[in-house]
This record gives structure tokens, C-alpha cells and sequence, in this order.
């Protein structure tokens, strides 16, 4: 026998749409259109906020330079030139050579002939002025020793700055507690930006905090004829959070976007010597921390808000 | 039949003051029953237990076979969904048309209403309390009168099991009180119960319900619906 088959509505789907509909006004488009109603008494805090994310972004852009300065220094400080005399001995300059390959502490030998001193030098800020002033090339050749262990590099300078072919005026790079001293100053330079950070996280959730407090006492009335009409504790706070969300969001996008022109407009003008003053810091390296300033807006603004809710809200 | 209220020896203290002393109290599904005192003797505090705005100091507190004394806080819009509540100063959205203030209390309680089915339901209850015609009409543009009807249509829309007012002609003249009462009437012919707080004298005296009476936190009285003489609760006011 023929049938028709009649393909029906699967009615779970419907329910779900329904639901669905229901959860976006009641959560999204009810906080979208308080926060776009209480403009006024939010604009202050939301700007507050973007300014703290905006120095969050150019702390974390200067923290990174650092890092990268740290692990660069580090890394010469291992690094031991030694001079070589501009008369020196052929023969002098082989038997250094030798020597030093032989010393088990030592990693490596580099040899930087004096056109590729001057070459060198002239990439580095401020010395090609120094470069440009003599007729002869000043910059004399060397070794470049990578030591094994920075605590070597001074037993290496002793054994070679009184070896004849090494320049007797300025005989290696060896600087006495120089990296110790970078070391500490970036040390404290973290510690003071660590502090700052803190100090701005805690002004920009206190901001926050103001704010969705004051929107709650301002919707006092509706908060209390939504929890006596049966409105679970979801639908009740869940819209002040997303109001939270949606300050720190247009704050951290803000913030994200002043933060990115910043630093792309710094790269812009220093072109060239950029990497010497912030190494690490390029345009993908900027569009990352800009992210991530406006994922902490975002966090920050959905966080304050629930800490504002847990203390201000009746249940 | 199991009551749709049920008070056993509640008291509920405000620090040292003692708002309701060792109340019990039963009402029936479909009941009507109004609940006198003077002020202060803790009919309002009542009506919060119902509800769990407060909970008692001890004591228990059923509402339709829900322990509201040791309700959660995440269960309590479980138990508000089965009560509905109307207050003297009416406590609507200002911002929600009529319609929508009675649509709201449905869909808060329920996500899978859809909002086609909610304003049907909604303007149902307006007619049913005579308001059909002002749906789209925003609180401020009613009269008391009109707004405590929106009210009541809002409380019972959901079909809760059980209405409580808190003195809801207060602000209405007499014409007006007359009518929400014979609202409350039908509300309670259609077998939701209703417990009414009122200081009106002339409505509980010829209504002819059960009246319940509080004096500084207890119940000193429970007369029976048709047993009011007017003298004896004068007395007790």
C-alpha cells in the first residue's frame, strides 16, 4: 500500500530557538541596552579603564623590550673581545689563537677583522659619527670569544690582556660587574613595573567595581520586581556582567588599538636603530600584547562585575 | 488534601524584637483569607516568610509542599514561580509596556515560552482582569486602579497555586478596592489561593471570609468563613 510521508517539524529544534531567543534578550540585548541607557554615568569609568589598559599594554611592551635586552646582555656578557694590537705579529696573532682554542673553558673563537669592526659599528647608534671623523678605520680587530661560563670570563681576561699581540691600551671588552649592573637594573625596573601593573589592576577593578554598583542601585527597583516575579539568580545578575563585559571589551579594544598605534608608530619613525633601543618588539610582537590588552579588558570588566554583583546584590 | 501553606510554630525575630511568635498556620487550595492586625503585628513579615524574602528564626514554613525555612538561595525563584505577589505601591517596569510587564513574570520563569505565546497568555490575563484594551499602555499612563489590575494579572498569569497581597486597595478609593476585590474573588473561584493583608475594615466585614488576626507577632484569632461579626474584629484592630 502507498503512503505519504509527511516530514514533520522536529519541535526540539523549535524549543531550542525559543530558548535561545529568550537567553540573548534577556542576558545580551537587555545589557546592551542598559549600558547604552546609563551611557552617561559609565563613559567616566570606561575611559578610566582604557587609560589604565593603554599604559597596561605599554608596561607590557617595555616589559618585553627588557626580557629581550636581559636575555641579549646575557648573552654578550659571555662573550669576551679580545683587541688586537693594529702591529701585532702574524705569527703573535697565531700563537693567541692557538692558545685559546686549546683552553677547555672556552666555546668558541670568532674573528672580527677590522673592516668588519667598522662595518659593525656603523649600525650601532651613535658611532658612525665616530666612525665618519678619522681618516683611518679606529676600530681594531679581535677575537670573539664565547666562554662556556660566565664566571670564566675574567680568568680569560687575565690570561690574555698581557699577551703581546693583544692592544695594550684597551686589551679585551671585559667590564668588571657590568652585567651585574644591567642585571640589577632590570631587575628593579621589573619590580617597579610589576608594582605599577598591580597598582593599575587595582584602580581599574575598583573603577569597575564603581560602576556596575552604581548601575545596580540605580536598578534597584527592577533587580528586586525581577527576583519577586521568580527570576532565577542567572537571569537577574547575568545581565550585569555582560554589561561589565561590554566596558571592558570597548575599553581593552581601545586600549588594544591605542597601544598597537604606539608602537607601530614608534617602529615607523626609528626604523633602523628601533631593535637597539627595544629589541623584540616588531609589528606581530605589538598585535599580540594589543590582543591581549583587550582579552584583559574583557576579563577585567566581566571579573569586576561579578565581584560587584557578589557584594552589592541581594539574592 | 495537602494545604497549599503551612506554618508550624514560626517565629521570626528582628534582633531583639520579635516580629512573629510561634504562628501555625494552614491554608486550604482555593481559600480566600484575609489577614488583619494593627500595625506592626507582623502580617507583612508573614507574607515574606511565603515568599522567602526572610526566613524564620524557627520554626516551618511550607508553600505548596516546598520547605521555604530551609529553601537555597539558587531555589528560591522555584518557589516564587508558585506564588504570585501583589503589593500596595504595585511594583511594575516602568520602562515595559502593560503587556510586557505580565509577559515578563511568564518567561522569567519558563525560557521555553516563546514571546507569540507569552503575550497571548498575557493579554488573556488582562482581560480577564479587564484591562484587555490597554496592553500597549505603559504603567505611568494608568490609574492606580488600572496599575494594581496590570498587577494582578502579572501574579496570576503563570497560574501559581497561590496569590498573596499586601495591602492592595491601600492606595485605591472604595469603587476601586470593591473591584480588585471581587477580582480576588474570582481568582480564588478559580481554586488559586488567595491571602490578602488589609486594614479595611469594610471589606473583610462583608466579605464574609476566613479572617486571620495578628496582634504583636501571634495569632490571636482564626475565624471561619460567614463567622465575622464586625464588632469582634474591630476588636482585634
Amino acid at each position: 500500500m502507498a503512503g505519504i510521508l509527511v516530514k514533520a517539524r522536529f519541535p526540539r529544534r523549535r524549543l531550542v530557538q525559543i530558548v535561545i531567543a529568550n537567553l540573548f534578550r534577556y542576558l545580551f540585548r537587555g545589557a546592551a541596552r542598559n549600558w547604552a541607557r546609563n551611557i552617561s554615568s559609565t563613559a567616566p569609568a570606561l575611559g578610566s579603564m582604557a587609560l589604565l589598559l593603554v599604559l597596561l599594554g605599554l608596561v607590557g611592551l617595555t616589559g618585553i623590550a627588557l626580557y629581550n635586552l636581559d636575555q641579549v646582555e646575557s648573552g654578550q656578557a659571555s662573550i669576551l673581545h679580545v683587541y688586537i694590537s693594529d702591529g701585532a705579529d702574524p705569527a703573535g696573532v697565531a700563537a693567541l689563537r692557538e692558545r685559546l682554542s686549546s683552553d677547555p673553558r672556552i666555546a668558541s673563537i670568532g674573528y672580527t677583522s677590522k673592516a668588519e669592526a667598522l662595518q659593525r659599528a656603523q649600525s650601532i647608534p651613535g658611532l658612525p659619527e665616530l666612525a665618519g671623523a678619522s681618516d683611518s678605520n679606529p676600530f681594531p680587530a679581535s677575537f670573539d670569544v664565547q666562554v662556556k661560563k660566565i664566571d670564566d670570563v675574567a680568568a680569560i681576561d687575565a690570561m690574555v690582556r698581557n699577551d703581546i699581540a693583544v692592544d695594550a691600551m684597551y686589551p679585551t671588552s671585559y667590564d668588571r660587574g657590568a652585567y651585574q649592573r644591567i642585571q640589577t637594573v632590570i631587575f628593579g625596573l621589573g619590580v617597579a613595573g610589576f608594582a605599577f601593573l598591580s597598582l593599575l589592576g587595582f584602580v581599574a577593578v575598583t573603577v569597575t567595581i564603581n560602576s556596575i554598583r552604581a548601575a545596580i542601585i540605580a536598578r534597584r527597583d527592577e533587580v528586586l520586581i525581577m527576583q519577586l516575579v521568580g527570576a532565577p539568580r542567572w537571569m537577574v545578575r547575568g545581565p550585569f556582567v555582560v554589561e561589565g563585559a561590554i566596558a571592558g571589551a570597548l575599553a581593552g579594544g581601545l586600549a588594544g588599538l591605542v597601544t598597537f598605534g604606539l608602537a607601530a608608530a614608534g617602529i615607523e619613525a626609528a626604523a633602523g636603530s628601533f631593535n637597539q633601543f627595544a629589541p623584540g618588539i616588531t609589528i606581530t610582537v605589538a598585535a599580540i600584547v594589543s590582543l591581549v590588552v583587550f582579552g584583559v579588558g574583557l576579563g577585567l570588566g566581566s571579573g569586576s562585575s561579578l565581584i560587584s554583583i557578589r557584594r552589592h546584590l541581594e539574592s | 488534601m495537602r494545604p497549599i501553606v503551612e506554618f508550624t510554630r514560626v517565629t521570626r525575630e528582628y534582633g531583639s524584637r520579635i516580629a512573629l511568635d510561634d504562628v501555625c498556620l494552614r491554608l486550604e487550595p482555593g481559600e480566600l483569607t484575609f489577614l488583619v492586625g494593627p500595625s506592626g503585628a507582623g502580617k507583612t513579615t508573614l507574607l515574606k516568610l511565603i515568599n522567602r524574602e526572610i526566613r524564620p528564626t524557627s520554626g516551618e514554613v511550607w508553600v505548596d509542599g516546598i520547605p521555604a525555612h530551609r529553601l537555597k538561595t539558587h531555589r528560591v525563584s522555584d518557589l516564587r514561580r508558585r506564588v504570585g505577589v501583589v503589593f500596595q505601591d504595585f511594583k511594575l517596569l516602568p520602562r515595559l509596556t502593560t503587556i510586557e510587564n505580565v509577559a515578563l513574570a511568564l518567561q522569567v520563569g519558563d525560557l521555553r515560552i516563546s514571546d507569540g505565546e507569552a503575550m497571548d497568555r498575557a493579554l488573556d490575563a488582562l482581560e480577564a482582569v479587564g484591562l484587555g484594551d490597554r496592553g500597549k499602555a505603559f504603567p505611568h499612563q494608568l490609574s492606580g486602579g488600572q496599575q494594581q489590575r496590570v498587577a494582578v494579572a502579572r501574579a496570576v498569569v503563570a497560574q501559581p497555586p497561590l496569590l498573596i497581597a499586601d495591602e492592595p486597595t491601600g492606595n485605591l478609593d472604595l469603587d476601586t478596592a470593591w473591584e480588585m476585590m471581587d477580582l480576588f474573588r474570582d481568582i480564588a473561584a478559580w481554586g488559586t489561593s488567595v491571602l490578602i493583608a488589609t486594614h479595611n475594615v469594610e471589606i473583610v466585614t462583608r466579605l464574609q471570609r476566613r479572617v486571620v488576626t495578628l496582634v504583636q507577632g501571634r495569632l490571636v484569632r482564626d475565624q471561619p468563613a460567614g463567622a465575622i461579626g464586625r464588632m469582634a474584629w474591630l476588636a482585634s484592630s
